[in-house]
């Protein structure tokens, strides 16, 4: 079991190709973060910068 | 050390995202130039405001072109003046302080928000927009009526606040 990971590990470094491949983990992440990104522009620019009154001073 | 491209990727966007908030603050305070409440005015004496020049009366005053001060006090359970006029499209001072206890300073749906401690004097600076009627509500618990503490700014038109005279001016 060691011995077929490593090899297994050897053969990737050297080829450079990735065999595993967790595109379900990108896609949640790509999702969280067009969340963040949105919820974080809403809340800065259009809620707190939009309303009256931004204390300057 | 090996480390996943998708990896790469995510930390990538980590760091990404750091800077965007970072940016972010910087941009508000570089550009429509958001500020904190700073603790650099003069301390007042709460027990003699009636004696002091600021407070004793308090008022809304012009000192400059478009520009103007609001000295405004707190006690239990209102302030003074009320309503606070301000005249649209300017940038007014406010000048806040209390009497008695710790009270707050909300104009209620505003960025205008600010603690008032006796003896401190809490300074914010606003701009004005359009004509419009604010309220102001004590948002840190004083005591049995902090319930109805509540106060009135009023932003009028230029016109409309020559108009109410000397008074307030």
């Amino acid at each position: 079991m060691g011995q077929n990971e490593t090899a297994h590990a050897g053969a990737e470094d050297v080829g450079g190709g990735e065999e595993f491949d967790p595109i379900g983990t990108l896609t949640l992440i790509g999702i969280y973060f067009a969340i963040l990104v949105l919820a974080w522009v809403y809340i800065y620019y259009v809620e707190f910068l939009g309303r009256d009154l931004v204390v300057v001073g | 050390m090996h480390i996943h491209a998708y990896e790469k990727l995510w930390l990538a966007l980590s760091i990404v995202l750091i800077l965007a908030l970072i940016g972010t603050v910087t941009y508000g305070a570089v550009g429509p130039g958001v500020a904190m409440v700073a603790d650099t005015q003069q301390t007042v004496d709460s027990g003699a405001l009636d004696e002091d020049e600021r407070f004793s009366e308090p008022r809304v005053e012009q000192v400059g072109e478009n520009e103007y001060e609001a000295y405004v006090v707190a006690y239990q359970f209102a302030f003074e003046p009320s309503p606070i006029v301000v005249p649209a499209n300017s940038t007014v001072t406010l000048h806040v302080t209390s009497r008695d206890v710790i009270h707050g300073f909300e104009v209620v749906g505003t960025n205008a928000n600010t603690m008032i401690v006796p003896g401190e004097v809490s300074e914010i600076t606003v701009e004005t927009d359009e004509p419009a009627e604010y309220g102001i509500v004590c948002n840190e618990y004083c005591g049995a009526g902090h319930h109805v503490m509540e106060g009135k700014l009023h932003v009028v038109s230029q016109s409309e606040f020559e108009n109410r005279g000397g008074d307030s001016a």
